[in-house]
């Protein structure tokens, strides 16, 4: 597959303030890529630098093999770009939001503005002002969409629409991976990203700690171990693992060796009781960001 | 684009231009019946008691205030380049800002035009309404001394061209300036403060030799109404330098636009 994206150590600063430390990912053409992160990790940083929002201090962006000009009209129009927070003309309607939007474009949008505002349920008579957030958001996922772009950037896309709504955005959006459009999903919301994505990169005080296929960290090298035994003490020094709890006689570890070094190394001890759970993306989530 | 442009520009352009007819409309319809014989000798006598080179400040050694077409000339068109210079101080520092100080920038750079074609089009816009500032400004006038009595109309016509040659640098200068800022909040202390820095420098070089210097730090000294009504003609040096500083600004202003930041 081919690389719609990739970004090579990315380095932002804001001054003696760190934006991104080093950012590298990949991105293959229909791709829906999770960009996992807690605030301030560096996640909208990313974002604005690929839109050309922010001048980066080192490193570089490939679109489609191609250093990015991101200010280059021909590159904007294979891109859809949702931010975070939607702020759009207060003056204009949805109508004519959606008029100046398509104005600007050679091709034809209406086909898609159509279906897009129909399964979303927009008033296209409503003016902007007059709009809650998660209507603006709607309107903004349009104005992303509309133009039916080949990567689409979405900044915590979800935040402000309600679960019906929600549900019919993931279904569009699996329409367009379906059509072959990229898409780099940032949220915090980890089931969603479970769910819709393919691949996922962590990103930790700017910094991309861990990037992989969805597919790979739900099977992921971690697991929960819990021992229930009175050894505990010399199991601990022994498998030399990450404790996430401990009490008397139970410990629970982060465990990543494999089934049969686990076997030898607990065999020479007395163990009451032994659980191996799968690690789910919100409690990586959680080991990561502690 | 500009459509839009000129949409929302529309209203602060009809406002500025609403307070300058308005204001000379009212002088034109009561100066005839304020200014009969007595009271036109009572105002020449009153002047003489002013130091010439107040008088000089304000150009009214040259022509006396005793008719309209003298008020417009002198205390007229020092009123004109001081509304017309705020007017362009203000589009220059807003028209490009706006977007960022509105947060719909983000939205705007995400379309398909390059950051040079946004800036163009809201530079041309701008002037567009400035130029028809003067022009209204000009046509009204013209139409209002026609009514009124006697004017020289080739001094007129120069005169009412005049307040192009600063407002095209105080806009390049102030657009300028808002490519290094984020709010437009800051913008209307600046562009206040630069038309009156620039008409006081101006209007000081004008009372002393000692200070005359100062005229040379003064957007103002480009609309050089004095010299219009003593040789009824332009500087062409005036044009030049105006459009020197103008052409100045404007690419500087492309150049640092194409590097600026959006700050959250």
């Amino acid at each position: 597959m081919n690389t719609i994206l990739e970004i090579k150590h990315l380095k932002k600063y804001y001054g003696n303030n760190r934006g991104v430390e080093d950012v590298s990912l990949k991105i293959n053409e229909g791709d829906i890529y999770g960009f996992i992160g807690p605030n301030g990790a560096g996640k909208s940083t990313t974002l604005r630098s690929i839109m050309g929002l922010i001048n980066i201090s080192s490193g570089k962006i490939l679109f489609n093999d191609e250093e990015l000009n991101p200010d280059d009209p021909k590159i904007k129009e294979k891109i859809g770009y949702l931010p975070s927070e939607i702020n759009l003309y207060d003056d204009m309607t949805v109508k004519e939001i959606f008029d100046f939007h398509e104005s600007l474009f050679e091709r034809d949008l209406s086909k898609r503005r159509k279906e897009l505002v129909h399964l979303l349920k927009i008033d296209e008579n409503k003016k902007i002002e007059d709009l809650s957030l998660g209507n603006s958001k709607k309107v903004g996922i349009v104005l992303a969409l509309m133009h039916e772009p080949k990567l689409l950037i979405l900044d915590e896309p979800t935040s402000g629409l309600d679960p019906i709504m929600q549900n019919v955005f993931h279904n569009i959006l699996i329409e367009e991976q379906k059509k072959g459009t990229t898409i780099l999903y940032s949220s915090h919301v980890l089931s969603e990203v479970s769910n819709l994505c393919n691949k996922i990169g962590f990103i930790k005080d700017g910094i991309i700690i861990k990037e992989d296929l969805i597919e790979n960290i739900n099977k992921n090298d971690f697991n929960y171990l819990t021992i229930i035994s009175k050894d505990i003490e010399n199991i601990k020094k022994d498998l030399n693992l990450k404790v996430k709890e401990e009490s008397e006689n139970r410990i629970v570890l982060l465990c990543d060796l494999d089934a049969n070094s686990l076997i030898k190394k607990l065999s020479k001890y007395d163990i009451e009781k032994i659980l191996i759970e799968n690690v789910s993306l919100e409690d990586l989530f959680e080991e990561y960001y502690k | 684009m500009i459509k839009r442009e000129l949409k929302i520009n529309l209203k602060s352009f009809i406002i500025w231009t609403s307070i300058l007819v308005g204001m000379f409309l009212v002088v034109f319809l009561i100066y005839p019946y304020i200014l009969t014989d007595e009271t036109a000798k009572s105002l020449d006598e009153m002047l003489k008691v002013f130091p010439p080179e107040l008088l000089k400040s304000f150009n009214m050694d040259l022509a006396s205030i005793n008719s309209a077409y003298g008020w417009l000339k002198t205390e007229g068109f020092m009123f004109i380049l001081l509304i017309v210079g705020f007017y362009s101080s203000f589009m220059g520092a807003n028209i490009v800002l706006k977007e960022e100080n509105d947060k719909t920038i983000e939205y705007l750079y995400s379309l398909p035009i390059k950051r040079n074609k946004i800036m163009t089009n809201k530079i041309i816009v701008a002037l567009i309404y400035i130029v028809s500032l003067v022009l209204i400004l000009g046509i009204f006038n013209y139409i209002a001394l026609l009514i009124s009595g006697d004017f020289n109309q080739k001094e007129y016509l120069l005169l009412s061209i005049t307040p192009i040659f600063i407002a095209l640098p105080l806009f390049a200068i102030n657009l300028f300036i808002s490519t290094f800022l984020h709010k437009t909040k800051k913008t209307v202390g600046i562009s206040l403060g630069l038309v009156f820095i620039f008409y006081l420098l101006n209007v000081l070089s004008e009372t002393s030799k000692n200070v005359e210097i100062l005229k040379y730090f003064s957007i103002y000294t480009l609309a050089d109404i004095r010299n219009v009504i003593l040789k009824t003609a332009i500087n062409p040096i005036n044009i030049l330098i105006s459009l020197g500083i103008t052409i100045l600004f404007i690419i500087c202003s492309y150049i640092r636009y194409n590097k600026k930041e959006l700050v959250n």
